[in-house]
């Protein structure tokens, strides 16, 4: 899924690289676990994943595309088509629905549409259909995003973040703002989804204790050679 | 989801000070556009005033002074020019009529104008508009009057209503020439001109109300003349003493003397029958010798009294410019200041696979919509206030704004103002590109 060897990148007006990673594959369907404390580069490195950045040296091969051989439009492209985005909160644009908001992740994607499609299933009513088995019914479907509360909100990110079957799914701290009942809850119905639609889920966070609900555990810290 | 829809959903979640700024722009629109349209309007009633007058002639004074005193009957004609002069001008080689003029006497505040058949005949306004009557026919004796259309609306006159002429020019006037009433013998359609504020009279009525005794400077215009004033001030309750008399049709009258024996003339119009002549016989009347006479072309004097109220037509024009600059500063605030608060909104875009341009279009669109939302809501405030403020307009200053569709001028200064606010509106969107090609992914509030 994902081959990344021989990092290296540093920040523009930086003399030290701010990523060194040697080697870390993550295969398809993994559920991993990346432990990032802050000053690790947990987001430069999922900037590199998403291809936002470009790494100055070495390479990352995302379904054995090379991302920095793709011109800038085409690495947004690329995101948008087959990678699912969840944040630490306040994932949502406040004057969409909820609906609206699961449906965004097919805005700027042909490939999420055309798959919806070949399924004879629309964003619409995919969008329904992922809230619904995210726990999220009708009745706060319908309610305006400032209205959910921020568990809810979180789960309206991971649908969006699933919506057209993308094959990864980047999750950023989703879990920080959730109390400990809600947070494994959230895990378990990501892990769900995630065997369902078939994605590889890589878990950002910087609390430990939630690595024992995944497949693998990497420490940032261990792995880049750049940090502190 | 369309980007537009996406703009429009985005800056209605910002009602308040998108609300803000959408009324800034509409007012400065209004008001852009009204103080074009006025200033249009009130050039071309301006320059309508009279056309197809080759000279006008009067004794010698300054050009615009001889115009505004006989087209607009604004200001002292202080001499006049004698009618022994007016004689043997028209019979110049090359002149095809000529149109006396005598002014000085008032009727409850409108100037009244001794004239001949000639006027009726020969005076054009606008685009070489002769003058139509609504009711009635032009004067036909010394005792009839033909009066413009404000004077029968603003004083409710009809045919066959008789009037008393004031000497002078005020409205609570000193002499009136009770002894010689007029008959209202015609009432002349609208012309957007002075003529609407004008009572018609023949030469020779104007002679016989101030009789022999009264020669003296029958035309000399006398503006609001305190001194005399106590001494005539018992004759105003004369003016209402007709008010009885109601629609009886005029009467086929007999045809008499128009001119009588005048002494003095304020001033004349001529045409000619080539404008060929124009110039000659100006030359002629300006070194005429018996009497100091000007002669002015009323379109070049027209233009030059216009270019000396362009300096204020500059400055109005100016400050609205402005104000609409000033709206639109007021649309960069919000967005920028709105945009800090936004980098959490274009990075979850930017995650979705929103590229840096969609961003950029994104934002430029809210400016686009803002402004073309605000001038369209100032359009229509625009007309509302025309609706609501034509009356007065053209009762107060005599300037007919019409309610007609954007001219292609004001289609022109609307296309400016959205031109300059897609390219204030790109200020913020490109600051959201750079900002969205840096943050990426990552929040940064």
């Amino acid at each position: 899924m994902i081959q990344i060897s021989d990092l290296t990148f540093s920040w523009p007006g930086q003399s030290k690289p701010t990523l060194d990673i040697a080697n870390l594959s993550i295969p398809k369907g993994e559920r991993l676990f990346l432990h990032g404390p802050s000053g690790s580069g947990k987001s430069t490195l999922l900037g590199l994943l998403a291809g936002i950045q470009i790494p100055q040296k070495g390479s990352i091969k995302m379904l054995d595309q090379e991302l920095g051989k793709l011109s800038d439009t085409k690495r947004d492209r690329f995101r948008a088509d087959h990678i699912g985005t969840i944040f630490q909160n306040f994932n949502l644009l406040p004057y969409l629905s909820p609906v609206e908001n699961v449906m965004l992740g097919c805005n700027f994607s042909k490939r999420r549409v055309e798959k919806l499609r070949l399924s004879n299933t629309t964003a619409q009513h995919q969008a329904n259909t992922l809230l619904e088995e995210l726990g999220i019914d009708a009745q706060t479907r319908s309610r305006s995003v400032g209205e959910l509360s921020i568990g809810q909100q979180q789960r309206v990110a991971a649908a969006r973040a699933f919506i057209g079957q993308p094959e990864l799914i980047i999750a950023d701290e989703p879990t920080s703002a959730l109390d400990a009942d809600n947070r494994d809850v959230f895990i378990n119905q990501l892990f769900e989804q995630a065997t369902h639609y078939q994605a590889t889920i890589l878990f950002v966070s910087h609390d430990a204790s939630l690595a024992h609900l995944f497949n693998r555990k990497v420490s940032l810290l261990d792995i880049n050679g750049a940090a502190l | 989801m369309k980007l537009i829809t996406l703009a429009f959903k985005s800056i209605s979640n910002r009602k308040a000070s998108v609300l803000l700024t959408l009324f800034t722009i509409a007012i400065s629109v209004m008001l852009l556009l009204s103080i074009e349209r006025v200033r249009q309007e009130a050039k071309q009633s301006f320059s309508n005033t009279i056309s197809g007058t080759d000279l006008i002639v009067g004794a010698r004074t300054g050009d615009i002074q001889l115009l505004l005193s006989s087209v607009f009957r604004i200001g002292h004609a202080t001499n006049g020019l004698s009618w022994q002069s007016y004689q043997y001008i028209k019979q110049q080689k090359g002149v095809a009529w000529t149109i006396p003029i005598s002014l000085g006497d008032s009727h409850k505040g409108f100037a009244v104008l001794g004239s001949d058949e000639n006027y009726f005949q020969h005076f054009r306004y606008g685009k070489k508009q002769s003058l139509t009557f609504t009711h009635g026919r032009a004067y036909h004796n010394a005792q009839e009057v033909v009066i413009g259309s404000e004077v029968a609306k603003q004083l409710h006159y009809h045919l066959g209503q008789q009037v008393v002429i004031a000497h002078g020019m005020g409205n609570t006037s000193f002499h009136n020439h009770d002894d010689n009433p007029l008959t209202i013998v015609g009432i002349l359609a609208p012309t957007g001109t002075p003529v609407d504020k004008t009572l018609h009279v023949p030469l020779k009525a104007i002679e016989l109300m101030h009789g022999p005794t009264h020669r003296v400077n029958t035309t000399t215009i006398v503006r609001n003349n305190d001194s005399s004033h106590d001494e005539h001030e018992h004759h105003e309750h004369h003016e209402h003493h007709e008010h009885g008399h109601h629609d009886h049709n005029v009467r086929e009258s007999e045809p008499g003397d128009l001119i009588g024996e005048p002494t003095q003339l304020t001033a004349f119009l001529m045409g000619f029958d080539s404008p060929l002549y124009t110039l000659q016989v100006r030359r002629n009347i300006n070194t005429y010798k018996p009497e100091a006479l000007s002669a002015i072309m009323p379109g070049v004097t027209l233009r030059e009294l216009w270019g000396m109220l362009d300096i204020v037509e500059k400055i109005l024009m100016l400050f609205s410019a402005v104000v609409v600059l000033i709206s639109l500063l007021g649309m960069l605030t919000t967005l920028l200041s709105s945009l800090s608060q936004r980098r959490r909104e274009l990075a979850i875009l930017r995650s979705v696979g929103a590229r840096p341009k969609h961003i950029f279009t994104l934002m430029c669109s809210e400016a686009i919509l803002i402004t073309a939302l605000g001038s369209l809501i100032g359009i229509a405030m625009f007309y509302l206030l025309i609706l609501v403020s034509k009356g007065m307009l053209q009762a107060q200053f005599g300037i007919a704004i019409s309610l007609s569709l954007l001219s292609g001028y004001e289609l022109i200064l609307l296309s400016v103002i959205m031109v300059s606010g897609t390219v204030i509106g790109a200020i913020p969107a490109i600051r959201a590109y750079f900002y969205s090609l840096n943050d990426g992914m990552s929040i940064k509030v």
